[in-house]
């Protein structure tokens, strides 16, 4: 049955690629060679502008991300823009440009959500090889000016082919060593940069099942202190129950059967380097509008590709000659549009890297569970 | 604090975010904290401007909502004491009712 689509008069939250620019290019970065790889970047006074409309729409959170927001010389102008519009902001960072004087700044504010640092390894070998030499010192030692600081800093840990082995090693360094409450994990997804570099970052299907079996075993020994909403782990869990509902053959999961991963497109929005508002940071082909030109709020609300993406969840999987005869429908809610969007060209597909299905005919394996 | 004699004025720094119909919610982001509103507690917000008294915002809900029970007086009472306490709102005394 088709569910009722109920949006918010506005956005709670943004996520902004403040800059295209980045000290760094890894291997695996969903920015460059995507669409929001447009080598522009907005004035201050752009985006002080647009702003203000966010404090006109009750915005809660802008999210900052890019390329690499320390990269601009203007961002505590923009953060203290962000702050005068009654807004909240997250950071998403590399972590190699962080300094005491900005970590100072930010903890000033009161208004810091989160600020993101991606460590890829345990030591230099396995995050370098991606990032760049020297990056993991420099990102190790950011992250501890941060917790210096007291801003609430997390780490995301994207899981390749050079670090799936030393998982273990990558924990014991972030929750014991460095003393993280939690973190986070992903894998490179076929998404910018990746598509060109797949073979030499991700993992096959035998070092995914490795994956999920370490994370699956280390969150439990950690006491749920590793997360994921995508990757081995997020893919782990997912697959873990469906296959135990399968086999107790019970009726289907709320919400599932229909393309309805995706709930962010009812509560946020994003906007491209150059100020262009996509769906998605992940989404940056699907053009909505230009900031400062076009009403977010109208955009939100009446831009016939955004209800086209929240109708997403009315579309039932059975529709769809992949999902043809699968048994595991009724636990099932899709994947991920931007990488249905990537690997099918068609972001209202089923994405065939979430597809437990596939996985198993691939030769997949999922650990014994207790 | 004789609240009649009260205008209150909502916190400037407060954001008010109308998200389904008359429904809504307060943010305040120094505290990150998040308070729901239903659509007389949203009624009523919206008056807290400085320029409503206690009971102007009393008679005002008694004209333009249905079925006001006969405790609205004490449940307005009740509210701003609650958005005072919480730094959400602040009161302003004036010569001259609103």
């Amino acid at each position: 049955m088709a569910a009722e689509t109920r949006v918010q008069n506005t956005p709670a939250s943004l996520d902004i690629d403040i800059t295209t620019r980045c000290n760094l290019r890894c291997s695996y970065c969903y920015h460059f060679t995507s669409a929001s790889d447009t080598d522009t970047d907005l004035s201050t006074e752009e985006w002080l502008k647009f702003f203000s409309e966010l404090k006109d729409c009750a915005v809660k959170e802008v999210c900052l991300s890019g390329g690499e927001p320390l990269i601009r010389k203007d961002l505590k102008e923009l953060i203290n823009g962000i702050h005068d519009s009654r807004m909240r902001f997250s950071i998403l960072s590399n972590g190699t440009l962080v300094t005491e004087e900005l970590a100072d700044f930010m903890k000033g504010t009161g208004r810091c959500n989160s600020f993101q640092v991606s460590i890829d390894g345990a030591g230099p070998e396995s995050h370098d090889i991606f990032r760049g030499e020297g990056s993991f010192v420099k990102a190790i030692a950011g992250l501890k000016v941060l917790r210096k600081h007291q801003i609430p800093a997390t780490v995301r840990v994207t899981i390749h082919k050079y670090n799936y082995l030393h998982l273990e090693e990558i924990s014991r360094l972030l929750l014991e060593d460095v003393g993280l409450s939690s973190f986070s994990t992903n894998s490179a997804g076929y998404v910018g940069l990746c598509r060109e570099n797949k073979d030499a970052v991700q993992l096959n299907v035998e070092e995914y099942s490795f994956a999920i079996a370490k994370l699956l075993e280390l969150n439990k020994k950690y006491n749920g202190r590793i997360s994921a909403q995508a990757g081995p782990l997020a893919s782990g869990k997912d697959w873990v129950k469906m296959q135990q509902a399968l086999d107790e053959g019970k009726e289907g999961f709320p919400h599932c059967g229909f393309l309805g991963s995706c709930n962010g497109v009812f509560n946020k929005m994003a906007v491209r380097a150059d100020g262009v508002m996509i769906p998605c940071v992940q989404l940056p082909h699907i053009e909505l509008g230009r900031i400062n030109k076009d009403s977010l709020k109208d955009v939100w609300l009446n831009h016939s590709e955004l209800k086209r993406l929240r109708e997403r969840k009315n579309t039932s999987l059975r529709d769809f000659s992949f999902c043809s005869a699968c048994k595991f429908i009724p636990y099932c809610r899709g994947g991920c549009p931007a990488l249905a969007y990537t690997l099918t060209g068609n972001e209202n597909n089923p994405s065939p890297d979430a597809c437990y299905r596939t996985f198993l005919n691939a030769g997949g394996k999922l650990p014994a569970i207790s | 604090m004789e609240l009649n004699k009260m205008y209150p004025i909502a916190n400037a720094m407060v954001v008010f975010r109308e998200e389904f119909d008359d429904w809504a919610v307060l943010f305040d982001p120094d505290a990150n904290k998040t308070f729901g509103m239903n659509p007389v507690s949203s009624f009523i917000w919206k008056k807290l401007d400085g320029k409503h008294s206690r009971q102007n915002i009393l008679d005002t809900l008694k004209e333009e909502c249905e079925d006001v029970p006969a405790e609205a007086s004490k449940h307005l009472d009740d509210f701003l004491s609650e958005l005072e306490k919480r730094g959400l709102v602040g009161f302003e005394r004036a010569n001259q009712e609103g």
